[in-house]
């Protein structure tokens, strides 16, 4: 367990595994998103109160379900940073932070479309927009920081805090809902049954969209860390090697 | 693990969970400035000032609601099935609006008793179905999960 915990952390190991996972990853994602995208945009029937608006929902959830996740994913990198000096944690750290920044900006950005149809209004100061609202600003946040110290140790160590610090925030995301009076909704809980509210007939191409959207997040999020991998080791044995035969082909 | 790693987890933690106590201590106090509106219930025990911007969130009464002739002017009441607020409004109604709806009005409390709204939203609940779904269930005669408004 520790073996292969120190071998994980090994930028050289993750580069080298990384390259085999990712055509698997790009298959799976365009067949996902193909069959979720045409799934929930042309044979989920339309909603009894929102009529086609629902679609918007097939966007909505799977952006910010990922959007919640990159801010733990970021604050168990920085926790391991902190203590075991991983070198592969901080640079998913530091590339997982504009991702998040990206996904929580387009949950806010389809929520406020989604609410100007059904709500009467894109914005409105709930505690679920709100709090959202806040952990855009603080990825923005993170991003910052990085790029105002200057040395890369100090900004790994510095970012690390901010992310642990700011991840209180995403259980308050989650639970702001059912804590306060909010305009956002609750939670939908699913139905097995065909004639209920939340039918597997709406359930199951948002979960094959959740997951098709996650698959997108892992490749963008490996690409990223490969980038951030070959400019740290640019001076390493291996990625010279990798450039020269590069150059040769 | 090593011990120096183990304090330092120790540490990372202990501040987390302190920090995390302490937000939670301050959002449970600040609860009510957080809240987006007030339930008729709270309004009925006379936690509004009239005058005060605020908003009133509640499900619009069967039957309640009332259209002017002449001009947009409507009113109804919102109600949390304990306590009712009488609403007037003249403006455009969100779509969704109709009896049974989840609703949140902004505006001020009259002094006689009235709520004066410039804004009304309309609250959708959590149960997606399509069109057939909702004719079978009703014509079963079950309504399941009352749309949430107020609580």
């Amino acid at each position: 367990m520790w073996l292969w915990f120190s071998k994980l952390g090994s930028p050289r190991w993750f580069y080298e595994l990384s390259s085999k996972w990712l055509p698997w990853l790009y298959a799976l994602m365009f067949v996902m998103l193909g069959v979720g995208l045409v799934w929930a945009l042309l044979f989920v029937p339309a909603d009894y109160q929102q009529g086609q608006t629902i679609r918007i929902m097939y966007v909505h959830v799977p952006v910010a379900s990922i959007s919640l996740a990159c801010f733990p994913l970021m604050a168990i990198a920085g926790t391991i940073t902190l203590v075991w000096k991983m070198k592969l944690a901080d640079m998913v750290a530091k590339s997982v932070a504009p991702i998040g920044a990206w996904f929580t900006g387009l949950a806010l950005a389809s929520g406020a479309i989604w609410g100007d149809q059904i709500w009467g209004t894109w914005w409105a100061w709930d505690a679920r927009l709100t709090s959202l609202l806040i952990q855009f600003f603080l990825f923005v946040g993170v991003i910052a920081l990085r790029s105002a110290i200057e040395s890369p140790d100090a900004a790994a160590k510095a970012c690390a805090v901010l992310a642990i610090v700011g991840a209180i925030n995403v259980p308050i995301i989650k639970y702001s809902v059912e804590w306060w009076n909010t305009l956002h909704q609750p939670a939908s809980s699913i139905s097995f049954d065909a004639v209920a509210p939340n039918p597997p007939e709406i359930w199951v191409p948002l979960v094959i969209m959740i997951l098709a959207v996650y698959v997108f997040f892992a490749i963008s999020l490996i690409l990223r860390t490969r980038n951030e991998i070959l400019q740290r080791e640019r001076r390493a044995q291996w990625v010279m090697d990798l450039v020269a035969r590069d150059q040769q082909k | 693990m090593k011990p120096h790693r183990r304090k330092k987890l120790g540490i990372i933690l202990f501040i987390a969970a302190g920090l995390g106590t302490a937000i939670g201590l301050s959002l449970y106090a600040l609860s009510n400035n957080i809240d987006l509106f007030f339930t008729p219930t709270q309004v009925a025990a006379g936690e509004v000032t009239p005058g005060q911007r605020i908003r009133v969130g509640g499900m619009v009464k069967e039957g309640s609601v009332s259209h002017s002739q002449e001009e947009l002017e409507v009113s109804f009441i919102a109600t949390d099935y304990n306590n009712d607020v009488h609403i007037l409004y003249a403006g455009i109604l969100p779509d969704l609006f109709r009896e049974g709806q989840g609703i949140v009005a902004e505006g001020a409390m009259r002094v006689d008793g009235i709520f004066q709204a410039s804004r009304v939203l309309a609250k959708h609940d959590e149960n997606y179905m399509s069109v057939e779904v909702k004719a079978a269930l009703d014509a079963a005669g079950q309504v399941p999960g009352m749309p949430q408004g107020a609580n």
